[in-house]
């Protein structure tokens, strides 16, 4: 497993697209991040929202290319073949499989770590200072939602391994991926009945996930902030183990 | 029509630092297999893609007819080409890629039908090309290149992943072609593939041809005025040959290669000084000879250049 | 064989139409490559499930009807009435002195604010039914003396709002078919704001005084408001003797009505002379926030996200698959011309998707309408040729989207890229948009300069000058008309056909 790790990690490190798709993936985090927050109204009784999940929204987009960054790891290998040297190099497919999903967390918690206090960052900067409604990681929602960002986008990620594998074909699985993530919000306008909007609120990978994100108005949610990022992690199980099944199964 | 078949001339380009083609400059004439021979990495797949107009070029010009390529209306019909048997959709069937290549040159579907009749492969035609063999989906290129019924072909590397089979048929089929008057030009890295199919050899390295002439014609030039001798006093005879002017070296055990003395002038000399031989031969050297002797250069300078060149 | 080699050339002819034969080629390997022509079909059913699922998961069974006007279209009217039948022709004219508005800033703390159109004045209507023919002169909140009738039609009278100081006396004449409104400052001078012919009053209208008051639009909602007006000088002429002034809430239960604030209802009291009326409600046509049961077509289009991400995968390896497989350089051997593979690829899979798109769009539109009506769900009506457009835009947007793929795939050279860039750059603008808290000016902006401008032409939605509401993109009004935001994809797309071609002419293939 180690050898495996190791392989692995030199295969990530070793080609540049993704170290430039995690410092994209920072880049545009926290430039939604701050977008978003520079062009609310803010008043002196607050920002007419929950202002930690408004500097956080840069996720909305991060996770697109983390979702790239994971896909590639896979599909890249094979679209170029490169998946027959790796599994003759490490016949225990399982073994490999999880050498690239750890590898994948690892990488993936380090840019999220840092695009995510980048947006905390940019959020105190531009917002006005509010009191005791001010960002900040002392307290515990706030953390809370901090970590909880950090985690969904290790969970996006995981999914996105998964479906590649299952798919191995990265225009078709990016496409699964982001309809995954985009259309259930959408989707969840245009239904008016709210059992509907809330069964979908709560079964879909990016609605679910991101009540982790929330500090105020718990009680309103679908779903509580540690359930929710629950569900995206069961999408996540269950992707990996489909796409683990079929790297077993299926011939290379 | 101005000078059938390729002509190409002084056709210089970069990748980065690396000289890919350095004054590059040959031609294929019709009716004949030119053999384009050279080391991996010496500028022949750049070459024949500057050829079909797929790469630019700083200086030089490719000319097909006398023309270049890119002003050719129904390029198929002038040059057929296989730069890549791996190059198809894998999701669509062999005859449906002979298809779509034909509607682009306003040929007919029976068209299609001819030449994979021609390459045989009517059996897997309608299968998905991503489940051909490397030998199939060779035959398949053929069949590409050959859909417009050209007047030159040029095939990159033909014989890489054939069976024996498949290679004997090959030369067959490259020397029907040259004996209908087509063009052909064959690429290769190894001389075996092609020494009894060409009749004409480019050999190139570094980016450039080094060598451009009949196979005999280049044998012979080769071979020059060396004379093999075999004899069991080997010192003794190097030492009596050289002191009469020649140039002489040990090829092996009892064996010494001889030039600058023609073969009667060498057994008078041997003869005088009493050194007994048992054979005194014209040295023929073989085409691999040839060539390793050509391009040994480019091979070492590859060896100590680690920046690998484009293919 | 022969050693000629000219047997198998195209006809001299073909020459001609060397366009033609590269569309021909590009057509012949886009039906050859089953997973793309699944990925379109699949466009097409996305849209056609998408639809199912929003009429069947809507559920409004038991409400209310929503009333319907004089022009076919859904309205709101609920106000609060003071009325006596009028027979026949006659006059009647009034004084407003003041006309105050409340609005809820919380659960029971009701302030006094501005509402611009809060109603007050005179009305002759066919009877309390709600959606029946009216006409009426009236105060508003801030935008002066209106006269207004069957609930569209709206022209501006003397500026100013009403106070103590600054009183309007108010007319309205009945002859026939034809009403009247006269507006004065003093009482004495009249000036003439309007006359229409309104139809369908019938022998015996009602007539009196109103109050409405819509509700406060601001921070991304709406929020129910009161108004109380003071009137004097209630002259009637032609009236029936006897009668007596009735007050009562017109259109109390209707879905168009957001109610009354907490702790507050319609009143009308009267002391010598003076009466003081307190209405909420508007007499109004209904817009999309003002109708929470309703629906419109771009609702139940909402399968055109998923589709789009369908085309948009297809559309990218239409042209990144050749550079994978290298069968870039077969493509650019067959056809040297490079510009004109590029245009080629882009009308075969334009016109492949927009037939995917109508066919997903015009099967959907009428199968969602009628699942969302059985569910008890009003839908916005259109006129059919608006409806051709909704659909045709949709195939004509999400085939625009492809050519976008195709075009940024091109430049890309890798379809991961090429897919990620511009479901991001279509889907994005969208959610954030479709945030609550994005002030409008932004959610305005993005639907005006982004891709996503192009959910234009799945607007149905017409905003009223006189009606104050949530004109934004989230409620499905876009600031550009439907064809113009079609063209600012357009011109995303034409752009990056354009750097496209001139990169694939310049690169090396």
């Amino acid at each position: 497993m180690r050898v495996a790790l190791h392989a692995e990690w030199t295969k990530i490190r070793t080609v540049p697209s993704p170290l430039w798709l995690l410092v994209g993936t920072v880049a545009a985090t926290v430039a939604l991040s701050a977008g978003a927050t520079s062009v609310v109204n803010c008043t002196a009784s607050g920002c007419g929202g929950d202002t930690t999940k408004l500097s956080l929204m840069g996720v909305y987009i991060g996770q697109a290319l983390v979702a790239i960054l994971a896909v590639l790891i896979v599909s890249g290998e094979y679209g170029s073949g490169m998946i027959r040297t790796t599994l003759a190099a490490v016949p225990r497919r399982a073994i490999a499989f999880a050498a690239k999903a750890i590898t994948l967390t690892g990488v993936v918690a380090v840019g999220g770590t840092v695009a995510v206090l980048g947006s905390v960052l940019a959020g105190r900067l531009v917002l006005p200072d509010l009191g005791d409604q001010a960002l900040s990681l002392t307290n515990g929602p706030a953390m809370r939602a901090v970590v909880g960002t950090v985690l969904y986008l290790i969970l996006i990620a995981l999914l996105s391994l998964g479906i590649a594998t299952a798919m191995r074909d990265s225009a078709t699985s990016i496409g699964i991926v982001l309809g995954l993530l985009y259309i259930v919000p959408i989707l969840v306008q245009t239904i008016s009945d709210p059992y509907w909007q809330r069964l979908l609120q709560k079964i879909a990978p990016m609605s679910a996930g991101l009540a982790v994100q929330a500090t105020t108005d718990l009680h309103s949610l679908p779903i509580s902030p540690w359930a929710g990022l629950g569900v995206t992690a069961a999408w996540a199980i269950a992707a990996l183990s489909v796409g683990g099944l079929l790297l077993r199964m299926r011939d290379a | 029509m101005s000078a059938p078949g390729i002509v190409v001339a002084g056709l210089r380009k970069r990748y980065g630092p690396t000289l890919a083609l350095d004054g590059m400059s040959f031609s294929v004439r019709p009716g004949l297999v030119t053999g384009f021979l050279g080391p991996n990495g010496a500028g022949k797949s750049t070459t024949m893609r500057v050829i079909l107009g797929l790469d630019a070029v700083e200086e030089g010009t490719a000319l097909i007819d006398g023309r270049p390529y890119r002003s050719l209306r129904h390029p198929l019909t002038h040059v057929g080409s296989l730069l890549d048997a791996a190059a198809l959709h894998p999701g669509r069937s062999g005859r449906n890629h002979l298809l779509w290549l034909a509607h682009s040159q306003g040929l007919a579907a029976r068209r299609v039908d001819q030449v994979i009749e021609e390459v045989g492969l009517a059996s897997a035609a309608r299968r998905k090309a991503g489940g051909y063999s490397l030998g199939m989906r060779q035959r398949l290129g053929i069949a590409a290149a050959l859909l417009g019924d050209p007047p030159i072909i040029m095939l990159d590397e033909p014989f890489n992943g054939m069976d024996p089979d498949g290679i004997i048929w090959m030369r067959g089929f490259l020397r029907s072609l040259a004996a209908q008057g087509r063009a052909v030009l064959v690429s290769s890295h190894l001389m075996s593939e092609v020494q009894d199919t060409a009749d004409h050899l480019v050999v190139v390295g570094r980016g450039k041809a080094i060598a451009d002439a009949g196979v005999a014609e280049l044998i012979a030039a080769a071979s020059g005025n060396r004379v093999a001798l075999r004899t069991t006093a080997g010192a003794h005879a190097m030492k009596v040959l050289a002191r009469a002017g020649a140039t002489v070296a040990a090829t092996g055990r009892d064996t010494i290669a001889v030039s600058g003395l023609p073969a009667d002038r060498i057994v008078t000399v041997l003869n005088e000084s009493a050194v007994p031989f048992s054979e005194v031969s014209a040295h023929r050297a073989t085409l691999e000879d040839v060539y390793l002797d050509l391009t040994r250069e480019a091979v070492e300078f590859r060896a100590a250049t680690p920046t690998e060149v484009r293919r | 064989m022969t050693s000629t080699v000219t047997r198998h050339r195209p006809s001299p002819k073909a020459g001609r139409y060397g366009f033609l034969q590269v569309l021909h080629a590009e057509w012949t390997k886009f039906r050859t490559a089953l997973g793309w022509v699944i990925g379109m079909m699949v466009a097409a059913l996305m849209v056609v499930l998408f639809a199912v699922l929003a009429g069947v998961s809507s559920n409004q069974k038991g409400s209310s009807p929503v009333p319907i006007g004089p022009g076919g279209g859904p309205v709101t009217d609920s106000f609060y009435f003071v009325h006596q039948p009028l027979a026949g022709n006659g006059s009647i004219s009034v004084s407003v002195s003041a006309l105050k508005s409340s609005i809820p800033k919380g659960p029971g703390d009701l302030r006094p604010g501005i509402v611009p159109w809060a109603k007050a004045g005179l009305i002759i209507k066919q009877s309390t039914r709600q959606g029946s023919p009216y006409a009426a002169i009236m105060a508003t909140g801030s935008h002066g003396v209106r006269m207004q009738d069957n609930y569209v039609n709206d022209t501006a009278g003397l500026p100013d709002p009403v106070s103590t100081a600054s009183v309007r006396w108010l007319r309205l004449d009945r002859s026939g078919d034809t009403i009247t409104g006269h507006a004065s400052a003093d009482g004495t001078h009249w000036t003439k704001v309007g006359t229409t012919r309104v139809s369908g009053l019938g022998p015996t209208a009602q007539v009196g005084l109103f109050v409405a008051s819509p509700a406060a639009v601001g921070g991304g909602g709406t929020a129910g408001s009161v108004s109380t007006a003071t009137f004097g000088d209630l002259r009637i002429q032609g009236g029936l003797a006897g009668s007596t002034w009735t007050g009562g809430q017109v259109g109390a239960e209707s879905p168009s009505f957001a109610g009354y604030p907490e702790s507050t209802s319609g009143s009308f009291t009267e002391s010598n002379g003076r009466f003081t009326v307190t209405g909420a409600g508007d007499m109004a046509p209904a817009v999309r926030d003002s109708l929470p049961t309703g629906a419109h077509l771009r609702e139940i289009l909402t399968g055109t996200f998923a589709a789009l991400i369908a085309v948009i995968v297809v559309g990218a390896l239409f042209i990144t698959a050749e550079y994978r497989n290298k069968m870039i350089h077969l493509t650019l051997a067959a056809s040297p011309r490079r510009s004109r593979v590029l245009v080629a690829k882009a009308i075969v899979l334009w016109a492949v998707t927009f037939v995917a798109g109508s066919v997903g769009a015009i099967c959907a539109t009428p199968l969602g309408e009628r699942l969302a009506r059985r569910n008890g769900v009003y839908i916005f009506p259109v006129s059919s040729l608006t409806e051709l457009r909704v659909a045709l835009g949709t195939a004509a947007l999400l085939a625009t989207a492809s050519v976008l793929a195709l075009s940024v795939g091109a430049i890309f050279r890798h379809s991961a890229g090429a897919v990620t860039t511009v479901i991001v750059a279509i889907v994005l603008p969208y959610i954030l948009i479709a945030i609550p808290f994005i002030p409008a000016g932004v959610s305005k902006g993005l639907a005006t300069v982004t891709p996503v401008a192009a959910f234009a032409v799945q607007q149905t939605l017409v905003p009223y000058d006189h009606v104050a509401s949530n004109y934004t993109p989230y409620y499905g009004y876009y600031p550009l008309a439907p064809w113009a935001g079609f063209a600012v994809l357009a011109g995303y797309a034409l752009v990056s056909l354009a750097v496209a071609t001139v990169l694939l002419n310049r690169r090396d293939a």
